[in-house]
């Protein structure tokens, strides 16, 4: 079992090596799984909205348009009114982060796996918070909102610009490196039957509620720095 | 497990903003613009239809008006005839007065002028009768009492006469 | 006996607080759908919410315990 849990874990990551200069640049497997889930994505987009119509429309344009409906109003009620405008970049990252999720069931260790992915969504998603605060305050007004409500906590908001993506960031990465782990114990154990019905649990609906709590935070902290 | 590595970091927040614009120019961008090609639609048909009532109700407002004028101006075509028929009655009437009393006039002034010719003409019988009976007197002598007898015939002649 | 052992036993304490946390909030949730049985799709989804809030903290302390038993 420690060869297992050896194996899946402390594997070398790199997938290629790019000589540059005096070393090399190191890609890891990661970034090449977020690679390939972009294309996928980028792949069914063009193929599902191609041909649209404004009357008359088929089966196919309704699906999508009623998805990205639902996809806006999941977003524009975590937002609330004033950040409305921040609710594509929100929706993309859910289906991001649900697709890289699931794609453990396909056969690939996810792309949410590895600790740099997961510290770069959380650092987009604190720019974007400061951002919004920035752009609806402006920076004076920002600044002195770290002394709010009293002075005597001020560390502690400076502390929390660190904190929350922080906690974003392991989360994610804890809950997904834990629903991997159990998956492989359980397909060396048992892998007749249990995989499929557990894999239904921990990839599917433990990647998708993991999206969601993600982009539930980071769009919180956001209708909490704009209002 | 935990190698953190500031290039790959930096790759995955590309890709991110790559998918971003991808997502937003195919995905959004496309189904934006039918909603609000389909919306803009909707709210100009709206409108043709919102401005098509108003005059339709403009016109037949106009309609109405012009339905109760034409009462109101029918009442008035029958006033003013009425009026007019009034006047001419009036009118005729008043001619009708006034040569009734021009002919009642005239008619009086005739009956003077008669009874005055009448007058002329008994005058002058008068006048011959008298000269016939003073004749007559002066041809006979009479006494006082045939002068008497004479005069009583005489008057009851003329008064026969004028009978 | 090592104490890499004992050091990940430890840290697998933390699961503690998930479990009381969540066992709390799955009761008031309950309460509150017996209360008004028509607002239970927005209490579910509160839950759920709440439920993988709290687990997180539980989660920390299997990462740090991995993390113990292969690093040392």
């Amino acid at each position: 079992m420690k060869e297992l849990l050896n194996e899946l874990l402390m594997e070398d990551k790199t997938f290629l090596k790019v000589p540059f200069g005096s070393g090399y640049l190191e890609i890891y497997k990661s970034v090449v799984m977020t690679w390939i889930v972009i294309a996928f994505l980028f792949i069914l987009i063009l193929f599902l909205t191609r041909g649209f119509t404004v009357h008359n429309i088929s089966k196919r344009q309704a699906a999508v348009e009623s998805f990205v409906l639902w996809i806006r109003g999941v977003t524009g009620g975590m937002l609330g009114e004033e950040a409305i405008r921040y609710a594509d970049y929100i929706g993309t990252v859910l289906i991001f982060i649900a697709f890289s999720n699931m794609v453990g069931l396909f056969g690939f260790t996810p792309a949410t796996m590895d600790l740099n992915v997961t510290i770069a969504l959380s650092i987009m998603s604190i720019i974007l918070v400061e951002a919004a605060g920035i752009k609806k305050r402006g920076v004076k007004n920002w600044l002195k909102g770290f002394a709010q409500p009293m002075a005597v906590i001020a560390p502690m908001n400076v502390l929390e610009l660190v904190i929350r993506p922080l906690s974003l960031c392991m989360r994610l990465f804890g809950n997904i490196l834990g629903a991997t782990v159990i998956m492989e114990l359980i397909k060396f154990v048992m892998p007749v039957f249990f995989p499929a019905l557990f894999s239904l649990y921990f990839d599917i609906f433990d990647g998708a509620i993991q999206a969601y709590v993600f982009v539930f935070l980071t769009s919180l902290y956001i209708k909490e720095a704009v209002e | 497990m935990l190698e953190v590595s500031l290039l790959n970091i930096g790759l995955t927040i590309l890709n991110l903003l790559i998918l971003y614009f991808v997502a937003k120019k195919f995905l959004f961008g496309r189904v934006d613009a039918v909603l609000v090609q389909r919306r803009e639609e909707v709210e100009s048909a709206t409108k043709a239809a919102e401005t098509a009532e108003q005059e339709a109700l403009n016109t037949k407002k106009e309609y109405e008006d012009k339905i109760a004028h034409v009462d109101e101006e029918k009442e008035q075509i029958l006033a003013d005839i009425k009026k007019q028929g009034y006047a001419e009655y009036e009118r005729i009437v008043s001619e009708a007065r006034k040569k009734g009393d021009q002919i009642i006039v005239e008619a009086k002034h005739n009956a003077e002028v008669e009874n005055e010719r009448a007058k002329e003409v008994y005058a002058a019988q008068l006048t011959d009768m008298v000269i016939d009976a003073a004749s007559k007197i002066a041809a006979t002598k009479h006494s006082a009492a045939d002068d008497m007898e004479l005069y009583e015939k005489f008057i009851n002649e003329a008064g026969a006469n004028n009978e | 006996m090592s104490l890499t052992a004992i050091g990940a036993a430890i840290a697998a304490f933390t699961g503690i607080g998930a479990g009381i946390g969540i066992g709390l909030a799955t009761a008031k949730a309950t309460d509150a759908v017996a209360r008004q049985p028509e607002a239970d799709g927005k209490i579910m989804k509160l839950l759920l919410l709440g439920c993988a809030l709290a687990e997180a903290t539980a989660i920390y302390g299997f990462v740090v315990a991995i993390m113990i038993i292969l690093f040392s």
